[in-house]
């Protein structure tokens, strides 16, 4: 068989496959418009809040309004008592409760420290976060404009005044991701694990089905074939494959959620080539041990949950376990991940990450030389029971 | 061969589980493990010593006092000190730290004289849940010790009075409350809501190899015979009380093994777990006969059911979520099932308040009805042609 009739019978193979297709093409495009919809708004905005005013003063109604005023909170409500509040806040479904204390500026004026209380529905922790960085900021504010009225009173000038409220002070700065968007934080990272796991869907849907034709006694076109030339012609399809949908996700997909694009080309590029080796020749490896072509997506399913969790963006690598740290060292999706968002999200460059893709680099030899192992086997295998 | 001698010869849908390996390990360890996986990961819970670096360009005695307050938080921890910006930078994009704190030149000269410095923190807000921790931690530790700067420098020329002074340096206290996790437990937050996501995906994807199971046997014609219903729901029923088991074994796992709060009706939320599980086999039904092919209905499902955390509203919350996400949420049995598992866990509110929820999750009758339609067409088809 010559190399042109092995591309030929290859590409009749995955594109006469309608359940590859389906995964490979299907899946990254309906992936692409659906993981994105929930968090089209970017972040939780006016949470909605019930106010507890025990005081009852002008401070402390001005306090309602400046919490109000932020584009985190909006006090819906207002109750008496605070069993009142926390019924208000089921009933409702609200998502916090702010409390000023009785005496609140009668305290203030005479220089003792009142206790505002913030509290906020940690059953979900973004709307806790958001709820409590909306209270927090107008509280400080207010707190702040105390302390320089404070000062004016005891005879300094406002200009000082306004510098001298603190001892030091701190400016916060959000880096990479300065507007906390949600598609900014989940679908870089989430486009690199859909790639993954269709590849090797895709690669173990082809194999599988293979398995079942052999199983079913059939002649496939690649047994009279040096596996090697096999292995590579299959890579480099799939490799192909994957390099337009890269561009898709990289590309148009970015540039339609206003997803930051720091990379280069040239370190994208060089960056998928281990990447998405090391994975389709992960799926030739898996596809030789599957008996039947869903066999392949069942199992890549199943492993996404925990590739998400484990993978470091969501919850610190230094937290979880290290049996399951290790495990994860042989998913390329994991140090992929990483490194497709240190070098397109936050502007590293590709020396920065050269640990990373020489971790992919093992990974493409591990399993380039495991996924050729098995092809030969089973070529031999065949020969055999053909003798 | 008659239709009707068929039932006496059909082994049991239990010996066909029992045979099978696949559906046998999706019916038995395979659940358990992945839950108990996804436990692992965030078992922590919180996440403790974040690694940060600070470039000190002071080196007072000041400076290194709030290099110690950053460290002393159980949250952070100061990995390196940075000669300069650029290197701080570079350890910030290459993910070595989380946040990079420059204490300016003369700060403790400045503070002294009453012209406030201000330390700049920066912090990587591409991992935004990792980011909004280590914001609010820095923010606590510097708060709390310009509080202490504040309160010393009061003693000493304001008043003798340590309340005064305290008073005068935080003029409103504050105190932060995140109900029903108290301890801002990730494991709770985060848990309890993958475990079920995880357990929608088992349930319709084992509900799709379980039919696809019969293409294999005798075709799906045979298989249902003259009473498709009854064939159908003969064989979904073992499916059914295996996964309530292992819906009922996850609860007992986190509410009572694990000890967190459950404020609600276990009763009623075992009951609310039936119905979710007869809703996703439901749609996984209707799932495989859309399409009566195991690997593009494996795929189907996995479009249908991996992203489904992302919808459940616990990450990003759902009254932030556009028309579309919110009516792709609508038709995830497992949203509706954790609205109703937050409310009686957490919030413990009466059983009448989840009443849309359960409604809704009735309405999944309309898939079944779907399914079985097109499972007596499959029947008939097939018979006919065979007559």
């Amino acid at each position: 068989m010559k190399l042109f009739d092995l591309i030929a019978a290859e590409l009749r193979a995955i594109f006469t496959n309608d359940a590859l297709i389906l995964t490979v093409f299907g899946g990254v495009i309906f992936y692409s418009f659906l993981y994105p919809l929930p968090y089209e708004k970017e972040l939780p905005r006016e949470q909605t809040v019930v106010a507890v005013d025990l005081d009852g003063s002008q401070l402390s109604r001005r306090l309602i309004r400046m919490v109000n005023a932020t584009p985190q909170v909006d006090i819906v409500r207002q109750a008496y008592t605070l069993a009142e509040a926390k019924e208000q806040m089921l009933d409702n479904k609200l998502a916090g409760i702010l409390v000023i204390p009785a005496h609140f500026y009668r305290d203030i004026l005479q220089g003792n420290s009142p206790t505002v209380s913030y509290s906020g529905d940690a059953s979900y922790f973004l709307v806790y976060s958001t709820v409590l960085e909306g209270m927090v900021a107008a509280g400080k504010t207010l707190a702040a404009e105390v302390s320089v009225t404070r000062l004016l009173m005891s005879g300094q000038t406002m200009e000082l005044a306004k510098k001298q409220y603190s001892a030091v002070t701190l400016g916060l700065h959000a880096m990479f991701n300065e507007a906390g968007g949600y598609v900014n934080y989940v679908i870089p990272a989430v486009f690199v694990l859909i790639l993954h796991q269709t590849l090797v869907m895709g690669v173990g849907i082809l194999a599988g089905r293979q398995n079942e034709q052999l199983a079913a006694g059939e002649k496939l076109y690649w047994q009279d074939v040096p596996a090697s030339a096999l292995l590579l012609v299959r890579a480099v399809l799939f490799f192909a494959m994957y390099v337009v949908l890269s561009l898709y996700y990289y590309g148009v997909s970015f540039e339609m959620y206003d997803i930051p694009r720091l990379a280069s080309i040239k370190d994208l590029a060089l960056l998928s080539v281990p990447f998405l080796f090391s994975t389709i020749f992960l799926g030739i490896t898996l596809g030789n041990f599957l008996p039947r072509r869903e066999i392949a997506s069942l199992i890549v399913l199943l492993s996404s949950m925990p590739i998400v969790f484990a993978c470091g963006f969501i919850w610190p690598a230094s937290a979880i376990p290290s049996p399951i740290l290790t495990a994860m060292l042989f998913i390329p999706a994991v140090p992929a991940i990483k490194a497709f968002v240190l070098l397109n999200q936050m502007g590293a460059d590709f020396y920065q990450i050269k640990s990373l893709v020489s971790h992919l680099l093992l990974l493409t030899l591990l399993y380039g030389s495991s996924a050729y192992i098995v092809l030969k086997l089973k070529m031999w295998k065949g020969k055999t029971e053909k003798i | 061969m008659l239709p009707e001698t068929r039932p006496e010869k059909t082994p049991s849908e239990w010996h066909n589980i029992l045979t099978d390996p696949w559906l046998l390990s999706l019916v038995s360890w395979l659940p358990p493990v992945c839950f108990l996986i996804v436990y692992a990961i965030f078992a922590q819970g919180l996440a403790r010593d974040l690694p940060i670096g600070i470039v000190d360009l002071d080196h007072s005695k000041l400076s290194r006092q709030m290099s110690r307050y950053y460290d002393a938080s159980p949250t952070l921890s100061v990995q390196n000190h940075y000669p300069s910006l650029e290197e701080g930078f570079s350890a910030l994009r290459k993910c070595d730290i989380y946040s990079l704190v420059l204490l300016p030149d003369d700060m403790e000269k400045n503070a002294i004289r009453g012209n406030p410095p201000q330390v700049e923190a920066f912090y990587n807000n591409q991992f935004l849940l990792i980011g909004k921790l280590i914001k609010s931690e820095i923010l606590m530790a510097h708060s709390t010790l310009v509080a202490q700067l504040d309160t010393v420098k009061n003693l000493s020329s304001k008043t003798t009075i340590i309340s005064q002074a305290i008073g005068d340096a935080v003029p409103i206290g504050s105190q932060m409350t995140p109900l029903f996790n108290l301890n801002k437990s990730y494991a709770q937050f985060l848990v309890s809501a993958i475990i079920p996501a995880t357990w929608q995906i088992f349930i319709v994807i084992t509900t799709v190899l379980c039919i696809a199971a019969e293409l294999r046997r005798e075709g799906l014609a045979v298989w249902l015979g003259t009473h498709p219903a009854h064939a159908l729901f003969r064989k979904l029923l073992p499916y059914t009380l295996l996964f309530w088991l292992h819906g009922i074994s996850f609860l007992v796992g986190m509410f009572v093994f694990l000890g967190w709060p459950m404020h609600g009706n276990f009763g009623f939320l075992v009951l609310c777990q039936l119905l979710t599980v007869c809703a996703c086999q439901a749609v996984g039904s209707l799932i495989f006969f859309l399409s009566k092919d195991p690997a593009r209905s494996i795929g189907l499902a996995a479009a249908y059911t991996a992203p489904a955390l992302a919808f459940m509203g616990v990450t990003f919350p759902a009254t932030n979520m556009n028309d579309p996400a919110t009516v792709w949420r609508s038709i995830l049995p497992i949203s509706h099932y954790i609205d109703i598992q937050i409310a009686q866990t957490n919030y413990g509110v009466p059983i009448s308040m989840s009443q849309s929820q359960l409604e809704s999750l009735a309405l999944f009758i309309l898939p079944g009805l779907l399914a079985l339609v097109l499972a007596g067409r499959t029947a008939q088809t097939k018979n006919r042609v065979k007559t």
